[in-house]
C-alpha cells in the first residue's frame, strides 16, 4: 500500500465522518436490524435448534451478521457508480493514476469509517444478549481474519457492479440487484444451513457467502482449522478473482467510454 | 518536434435511433437501432512548445471531444495522437503526469472537504515536493487570491471561487502541456479578467496552452494561434493577426448629422463607399474597403462635406469574423 493509497482512503474517512448524521442514522438502522434478527430468531428457535443453530449459537451468528453487513454496506458504490455516470470519470482520467486502485482506496477508507460503530456496535451487542463464545481462541483470532477479507471483497463485488454503468447508463437497478444477491447468498437474511440443499451449493460457488456466513462459521466451529483456512483461501481466491475481473473488464470499457457534453 | 502531434484524428459515437413519443419508446424498446455519429472528422493539428492555440467552434462542432480525445480521456476511432511522443489513451498515466486539464463544466474538487485537502491529494498524486507545492501555492495565491478561500468547504464556493482553485488544481504539478475547456464560462468580468491575466502570465513562462472557450476576449487576449472547429472539421488554422489581416478588409465609420440622412443621394456622392442607415433618423454607417481607402482620406472627405455633428470609428471583431466563418461565409 502506497502513501497515495492511504491519501486516498484518508480523504473518504474524512467525508464519510464529516456527514456525522447519516453515520450515526446507519448505526442506529444496523442496531435495529439486530434487534429485530434477535427478536424472529428467538420466537423460530425457543429452546430447541434449528439447522444446527441453538439460541446461543444464533446470537453469535446475527451479531457476526450485524458486523459483517455494518462492513459490507457502508461502502461508497453511489459514488462509484456516480463518477461514471455524471461524467466525472473524464477528470479521474486526466490524473495519473491507476483508476482502481484509486477507487478501492476510497472505498476501503469509507468502509474503514464504520469500524468504529461495527467494532462498538458488535461489542454492546455481546455485553447485552451474551451470544455464544467463539469455539477457540484460534477460531477467533481466523474469524477477525474472514471479517478483514469484507474490505477486498465488498470492493470487489461493488466496483463490477458500478462499471456496469457504463452500459446500462443507470445504477438503481443494478444496487438492488447486488444488495439482494448479497444479503441473501451471504446468509445475513437466512443462515445457508436453512436452504435446500442444492441452493446451499450455489451459494458456496459465489463470492458473497464469505460475508457472514463464512467469518460465522468459523467462529462457532462449524468448519474444523483446515475448513477454516480452506474458506480464508476461498475468501483471498475471490479478493483476488474479482480484482483481476475488475481490471479486465475495464481495460475493455475504457477503450468504449462516451462521455457527452463539455 | 511538436509537443502535441494529431494526425486524421476522428471520434464517432453510437447514438440511440429513437423516434419522439411514447410510440418511439416503445419500438426502441423492442428494436434497436443506432445511428453513428462523427463528433471529429479527420482533424490534423500540430502544436510547438510553448505555443498558446485556441480551440473555438460553435456548439457541438467537437471541441470538447477533441480535448478528451488528445488527453486521453477518449480513444480514437481513427488517426493518431502523440502527446510528449505518447499516445496519450495507451500511455495515460505516463502522459497525465506531464498534462493539466480544467474541464469549466466539471470540477476537480472534492465536494465535501476543503480546497487544501483536494490541493495536498493532487500534490500526492503527482509527487509534487513539498517545496515546490509552497512555491506553486504561493503563486496562485498571488495571482488568483486562492488563500481567501483554502479552508472552505469545496462545495460552498461561488463559481469564480471554484473555478480559480480548479485552475490550481490542474497546475499545481506544473505541466507542460495545459488544456483548459471553457475556464471562464459562468464568471463575472472582473474574474475573468483576473483569470485571463494568470492564464498570459502562464503562457509567458513557456507552458503550452490549448484553449477552448466562447469568449473570444478570452481568446483574443491569451491566445496567439487561433484553430477554428465547426462540424468535426478544421475551418481555419493560422495566427489570430492573419485572421484579421485576411479577414478584416472593411472598416465602418458611424455618422452623427445635423439632419436626417438621406442614404440614396450620400450613396449616389460617394458610391465607392457602402452606406446603410443608422439607428436614429440622423445616423448613418459608411464601410469602406481598408485595402482601397486610408481610413485618414475617408474621414477628411466625409467630415469635410457632411460636417457631421459626431463620428466614430468601429472595425468587425473577431467575433463577426468566426461568425462568418461559421456560417461557411468565409473559406480557408
Amino acid at each position: 500500500m502506497s502513501s497515495l493509497d492511504v491519501a486516498f482512503a484518508t480523504v473518504t474517512f474524512k467525508r464519510k465522518i464529516a456527514y456525522k448524521t447519516t453515520w450515526i442514522f446507519s448505526v442506529l438502522f444496523g442496531g435495529w436490524s439486530l434487534l429485530a434478527g434477535l427478536a424472529v430468531w428467538s420466537h423460530i428457535i425457543g429452546d430447541g435448534e434449528i439447522g444446527g443453530y441453538d439460541w446461543p449459537a444464533m446470537r453469535a451468528y446475527l451479531i457476526i451478521g450485524f458486523l459483517t453487513a455494518t462492513l459490507a454496506w457502508s461502502g461508497s458504490d453511489w459514488e462509484m457508480a456516480n463518477r461514471i455516470l455524471d461524467g466525472h470519470v473524464a477528470i479521474d482520467l486526466t490524473k495519473p493514476v491507476d483508476f482502481q486502485r484509486a477507487r478501492a482506496a476510497e472505498y476501503i477508507g469509507g468502509m474503514t469509517a464504520s469500524v468504529p460503530a461495527a467494532v462498538l456496535g458488535t461489542a454492546a451487542a455481546c455485553l447485552i444478549f451474551r451470544p455464544a463464545p467463539p469455539a477457540s481462541v484460534l477460531a477467533a483470532a481466523l474469524t477477525i481474519v474472514s471479517v478483514l477479507f469484507i474490505f477486498p471483497l465488498a470492493f470487489g463485488i461493488s466496483y463490477l457492479a458500478t462499471l456496469t454503468c457504463f452500459v446500462t447508463q443507470r445504477f438503481l437497478g443494478i444496487q438492488w440487484a447486488k444488495d439482494s444477491l448479497v444479503a441473501f447468498f451471504s446468509g445475513m437474511m437466512v443462515p445457508l444451513a436453512l436452504m435446500p440443499v442444492w441452493l446451499q451449493g450455489i451459494s458456496w460457488a459465489l463470492p458473497f457467502v464469505h460475508f457472514t456466513t463464512t467469518p460465522a462459521s468459523i467462529y462457532l466451529g462449524r468448519v474444523d482449522t483446515a475448513g477454516a483456512l480452506g474458506l480464508l483461501a476461498a475468501q483471498a481466491a475471490w479478493s483476488v478473482g474479482l480484482w483481476y475481473m475488475g481490471r479486465l473488464i475495464w481495460g475493455r470499457l475504457v477503450k468504449k467510454v462516451t462521455i457527452h457534453g463539455g | 518536434m511538436p509537443i502535441l502531434e494529431a494526425r486524421s484524428l476522428s471520434k464517432t459515437f453510437r447514438r440511440p435511433d429513437k423516434a419522439s413519443g411514447f410510440k418511439g419508446a416503445v419500438k426502441h424498446l423492442a428494436q434497436r437501432k443506432y445511428k453513428n455519429y462523427t463528433a471529429v472528422d479527420g482533424i490534423d493539428l500540430s502544436i510547438e512548445a510553448g505555443e498558446s492555440v485556441a480551440y473555438v467552434g460553435p456548439n457541438g462542432a467537437g471541441k470538447s471531444t477533441t480535448v478528451k480525445l488528445l488527453t486521453g480521456i477518449l480513444k480514437p476511432s481513427e488517426g493518431t495522437v502523440r502527446v510528449m511522443g505518447r499516445d496519450p489513451h495507451v500511455e495515460r498515466i505516463a502522459n497525465a503526469h506531464d498534462i493539466g486539464v480544467l474541464f469549466g463544466q466539471r470540477t476537480q474538487l472534492w465536494w465535501d472537504l476543503p480546497v487544501e485537502e483536494s490541493l495536498k491529494l493532487l500534490k500526492h498524486m503527482y509527487g509534487v515536493s513539498d517545496a515546490d507545492y509552497k512555491r506553486r501555492l504561493a503563486m496562485f495565491d498571488d495571482l488568483l487570491d486562492l488563500g481567501e478561500f483554502m479552508p472552505a468547504l469545496a462545495r460552498t464556493l461561488s463559481l469564480g471561487q471554484r473555478m480559480r482553485a480548479d485552475l490550481a488544481c490542474a497546475l499545481i504539478h506544473d505541466p507542460k502541456m495545459v488544456y483548459l475547456d471553457e475556464p471562464t464560462i459562468g464568471l463575472d468580468i472582473s474574474v475573468k479578467d483576473r483569470l485571463r491575466a494568470f492564464l498570459r502570465e502562464l503562457v509567458d513562462n513557456g507552458t503550452t496552452l490549448l484553449l477552448t472557450s466562447h469568449d473570444l476576449a478570452d481568446i483574443e487576449e491569451v491566445c496567439e494561434r487561433i484553430v477554428v472547429i465547426d462540424k468535426g472539421t478544421i475551418a481555419y488554422d493560422g495566427p489570430i493577426t492573419q485572421l484579421k489581416a485576411h479577414y478584416i478588409t472593411t472598416k465602418a465609420v458611424n455618422l452623427y448629422l445635423e439632419g436626417p440622412a438621406d442614404v440614396p443621394a450620400l450613396a449616389e456622392k460617394f458610391p465607392d463607399y457602402a452606406w446603410a442607415a443608422g439607428e436614429a433618423p440622423s445616423e448613418v454607417t459608411v464601410t469602406y474597403e481598408t485595402s482601397r481607402f486610408s481610413t485618414a482620406g475617408v474621414l477628411g472627405s466625409l467630415t469635410a462635406q457632411l460636417a457631421p455633428r459626431d463620428l466614430s470609428l468601429s472595425e468587425p471583431s473577431i467575433e463577426d469574423v468566426i461568425r462568418r466563418l461559421y456560417a461557411g461565409e468565409l473559406t480557408k
